[in-house]
């Protein structure tokens, strides 16, 4: 079951409009290495991790990326306050607010709504880590792309705190492929997983 | 057969489901005073069935565990498994 706390996990006050930053930052919402997939990636890949370690893992950075789309949300919608037609036109903002006005509607900067297409869920603990691993870092370099774009200040501190999280997770996750690969069988040098051929016999 | 944990785990859930709905009630019903009584008694009880339910079997959040000697976070099992709900 989840709870909602009025809270962010880091503050976001934003000055100055802008909605050319809104443009690339709602890559980080609905892009292919984005908060809703993030999310989604994790908290449906639980269930076939093996341990508790790994389901907590996931349970808790799937719950924390929850927060993350809210934060990125959060930066869309202040960016996005108050705009004039002309601040619209004249940032190119207008093709997303044909669709959209100032809604916040996940989907990458390059144009495409969200799709799952952009998870897995294999039910293969090892190869599910391997791909949150990626995705962690796949992630970050989105943060820093953001950042190489960005300048003020205001916006930048929430992204590079975002930029932070990727990198602990990255953590987080490597220990739990070291705790599954530690499962396994030692003469297992190529670290596949044998546990879908070995199910013990279905309960009658 | 339920056990004791799952028995106590029916009426917390119970009761929290009580107050989930409440909650939703008074998010667009926010100054009905009978909503808001019945929200605060089923508050009370499902903070009493919480805390004996957590006492006896462990916590329901990772904020709350006891934290002593082991993360009991990773001790107990996951809701999803048969017989955890």
């Amino acid at each position: 079951m989840f709870q909602y706390e009025k809270v962010l996990q880091y503050p976001v006050n934003i000055k100055n409009p802008n909605p050319a930053l809104a443009k690339v930052i709602i890559s980080q919402l609905g892009g292919p290495d984005g908060e809703v997939g993030a999310a989604m990636r994790y908290l449906n890949q639980r269930y076939a991790a093996p341990c508790r370690e790994v389901q907590a893992i996931l349970t808790d950075i799937g719950t924390e990326e929850l927060g993350h789309m809210e934060m990125v949300a959060a930066i869309l919608y202040q960016l996005t306050r108050n705009l004039s037609v002309s601040e619209i036109k004249e940032s190119g903002f207008d093709a997303y607010f044909v669709d959209h006005t100032t809604g916040i509607y996940p989907a990458a900067a390059s144009g495409p709504a969200f799709t799952a297409d952009y998870l897995q869920s294999t039910g293969d603990p090892l190869a599910d880590m391997h791909e949150d691993l990626a995705a962690e870092q796949k992630a970050r370099l989105t943060y820093d792309n953001i950042l190489r774009l960005v300048d003020d200040p205001d916006v930048r501190d929430p992204i590079k705190f975002l930029r932070e999280r990727e990198i602990v997770h990255y953590q987080r996750f490597g220990e739990g492929l070291r705790k599954i690969q530690d499962m396994l069988d030692s003469k297992n040098f190529y670290a596949f997983n044998p546990s879908f051929d070995k199910q013990k016999p279905k309960r009658k | 057969m339920e056990n004791n944990k799952q028995k106590a785990l029916r009426k917390l859930m119970a009761a929290r489901f009580a107050l989930h709905d409440a909650e939703l009630y008074l998010d667009s019903h926010p100054d009905c005073q009978e909503g808001l009584r019945y929200f605060r008694a089923k508050r009370e009880q499902a903070e009493k069935l919480r805390n004996e339910y957590e006492t006896e079997f462990g916590s329901l959040t990772s904020r709350c565990t006891k934290a002593d000697e082991r993360w009991e976070w990773v001790c107990g099992a996951f809701p999803w498994e048969r017989g955890e709900s």
